[in-house]
């Protein structure tokens, strides 16, 4: 047993991990091999730190908590942005997979796997993370009490723990760097959805900017990077359905949303040859015949007449007007669904455990049997 | 023949007739009977979710409660966009009783069957890329590909969030990979396959939009693939339609040729012109079909 794991009787496995090096100063850029050994219960960070120890401590990458709290240790495995702390190395190990290190992308490099976080914390800050108390002090004297179901509304939003990990693979800022990105947005939702903040609709007008909700391409990508279960494109799906409810459509982008909505409860269909005009405005479309022209040679511009009309429309327009009445509208909407998709895990599809026990935020689980 | 509830979205009713087509051709072949559905709408694409996220859960509802009524177990999509949605909608509906009770009594307001909950969305890239499915593209692609250099394109909404699709690994898929090989193609790997194309936000971002679709093409392009192969018409739209657009904001004019999932492998298992539809794409398909002699 070697000497970096003279702390542990644990079995030990011997990993190796391939780093992309950076100099920042020299620009020099180097992929370099490690092998080490390390207790089979190593995380990814336990292995940086075993390799900064005993093979080389010029290794520069940030930590602080080491159990999935401070948001620290964000960086790229084969790829794909993960908290070191969270990445367990056994599975990987026993794979043969020798993943590549990297730093987080969206954001530049200062040394190794450490990013640049500023353009990511001037972010986080122009969304205004603070509360704008607007609230009366209760009568009692005591303090404001939020219901479980309005917290529900952002318990998601408020797990965030700013790693960066959803901002480093998102595709739309790779395009647009002033993208105010899925951290951001998902903190802004977190303030928007507290019913003790005054800022609402200053917020949405804000978050409607031309780098703001409307810039997300739905790539996905800050769902499935996530360490902690945010899935901030949900959240920026919370804040656009909550900005249409407060008439704040401005923007193309909500336009286009609402044009879906005007399809499916007149045709059934989206009414896709008027979705520019409808979208951009009739001067921008007419800007645009050329290209439409082209598109039209060969079909792509179906004729909104005689519109394609579902069988039964009669119910879609009915089924809308009824779910306006019931007033879930805006994010509840979303907000209903959340407790159904956090369980996914434990649908019998998803490997068994259908019994599992019913986990509401902020409600005391039943105690597990044995 | 396995029989599905058939839901083709609104591209391919639209301006994608020639995936509609060819997916009807193809799936005999492949061992699937399609249930036609007429009283379906569209999913909302994204946009009904992110405008009125409760009407998105009711349209969805119904449309799963009518695949629901023809018998059948599973609902073929043959669109990302649409297999993310309806998923969605349908891990909401089975899982939360409450919110399917009270979705239910809304549908049946309004004269709509009642959903129970035991409709399975997949979608067809799914359905051919194992099982029985992929033993019969096997046969049916008699015709191969002469080894042509195809660049798999999956796009993002039958990939991620991986939590409510499922089917295979995010970020190392290999279904399309797989089909191109039993047709005899040759597939090219490169990065960008799993990224965006840009799509959602064409038209309100169309700048932003361009720099995630030249990504795709221009790598495959540099990995001299013949063509490209998607399977969702929201991706094949921009791929193949705001090429122009590429050309007129970089200069570059890539000239790639962009299949649907069902052309590919159509073409391999000899479908005829009149299924196919290749005069209804933007970049001309002829380079592909001299090299395979068709």
């Amino acid at each position: 047993m070697s000497e970096a794991i003279l702390y542990t009787d644990s079995p030990t496995m011997d990993v190796r991990l391939k780093i992309w090096r950076f100099d920042s100063t020299t620009g020099d850029r180097e992929l370099k091999e490690y092998e080490v050994e390390a207790p089979e219960w190593a995380t990814l960070l336990d292995v940086l730190d075993i390799i900064k120890d005993r093979v080389d401590g010029s290794l520069a990458y940030r930590k602080s908590c080491r159990m999935m709290i401070c948001g620290s240790c964000g960086m790229r495995m084969d790829g794909g942005a993960v908290l070191a702390c969270k990445t367990r190395m056994a599975d990987i190990v026993a794979s043969g997979r020798v993943p590549t290190i990297s730093a987080m992308g969206n954001l530049p490099i200062v040394k190794d796997l450490v990013v640049d976080m500023t353009p990511f914390w001037s972010k986080f800050r122009a969304i205004g993370p603070w509360l704008r108390p607007g609230y009366d002090r209760p009568d009692d004297g005591k303090e404001y009490r939020i219901s479980q179901e309005r917290m529900n509304v952002i318990h998601k939003e408020s797990l965030c723990i700013n790693c960066g990990c959803c901002v480093s693979e998102c595709n739309a800022m790779e395009s647009d760097p002033e993208f105010l990105g899925p951290q951001a947005l998902a903190k802004g939702m977190r303030f928007v959805g507290d019913p003790r903040d005054a800022g609402t609709v200053e917020r949405l007008e804000d978050y409607n900017d031309s780098h703001g909700i409307w810039d997300c391409t739905r790539c996905y990508y800050c769902n499935e990077r996530c360490p902690k279960g945010v899935d901030p494109r949900d959240a920026i799906a919370k804040l656009g359905a909550e900005s249409i409810k407060h008439g704040i459509d401005r923007d193309m982008g909500a336009k286009h949303a609402k044009w879906f909505v005007k399809s499916a409860m007149t045709t059934g269909w989206l009414r896709e040859a008027e979705l520019v005009p409808k979208t951009q405005g009739i001067v921008s479309a007419i800007k645009q015949t050329g290209f439409a022209l082209e598109l039209a040679r060969h079909g792509k511009v179906p004729p909104p007449f005689p519109p394609h009309v579902a069988e039964r429309v009669k119910e879609a327009r009915l089924l809308y007007d009824l779910v306006k009445e019931q007033g879930r509208d805006g994010a509840l909407g979303i907000v209903q669904g959340e407790h159904a998709l956090a369980r996914i895990e434990f649908l019998e599809e998803h490997g068994a455990r259908l019994n599992a026990p019913e986990i509401q935020p902020g409600v005391e689980p039943p105690h597990a049997e044995g | 023949m396995k029989q599905v509830a058939y839901y083709k979205g609104c591209l391919a009713s639209l301006s994608a007739k020639e995936l509609d087509s060819s997916t009807q051709a193809l799936a005999p072949k492949v061992g699937i009977e399609l249930l036609e559905l007429e009283t379906v709408t569209c999913c909302g694409a994204g946009d009904i979710h992110e405008a009125e996220p409760d009407y998105y859960l009711h349209l969805n509802a119904r449309i799963l409660a009518y695949a629901e009524a023809t018998g059948a177990e599973t609902l073929m999509t043959i669109c990302n966009v649409c297999t993310l949605n309806l998923r969605q909608a349908n891990y909401q509906l089975k899982i939360d009783d409450a919110l399917r009770a009270r979705v239910n009594k809304n549908l049946e307001t309004v004269g709509v069957p009642p959903y129970s909950g035991n409709v399975e969305v997949r979608h067809f890239l799914w359905e051919i890329a194992e099982g029985e499915g992929y033993e019969l593209l096997k046969q049916a692609a008699h015709r191969g590909l002469k080894g042509l250099k195809i660049a798999p394109f999956y796009g993002c909404q039958i990939l991620r969030p991986s939590k409510i699709l499922g089917f295979e690994d995010p970020d190392r898929p290999w279904s399309l990979e797989r089909i191109i090989e039993a047709c005899g193609g040759q597939a090219i790997d490169y990065p960008a396959k799993v990224k965006c194309c840009g799509f959602p936000i064409i038209q309100a971002r169309e700048e932003t939009a361009l720099g995630e679709l030249i990504q795709p093409i221009e790598q495959a392009y540099e990995a001299g693939a013949d063509a490209m192969v998607t399977p969702c018409p929201l991706c094949h739209l921009s791929l193949d339609a705001w090429q122009s657009k590429l050309k007129k904001a970089t200069g570059r004019d890539f000239k790639m040729p962009i299949l649907h999932l069902s052309q590919l492998v159509g073409v391999a298992a000899g479908l005829h012109d009149s299924e196919l539809k290749f005069k209804r794409h933007v970049v001309s398909v002829d380079p592909v079909l001299e090299k395979l002699e068709v």
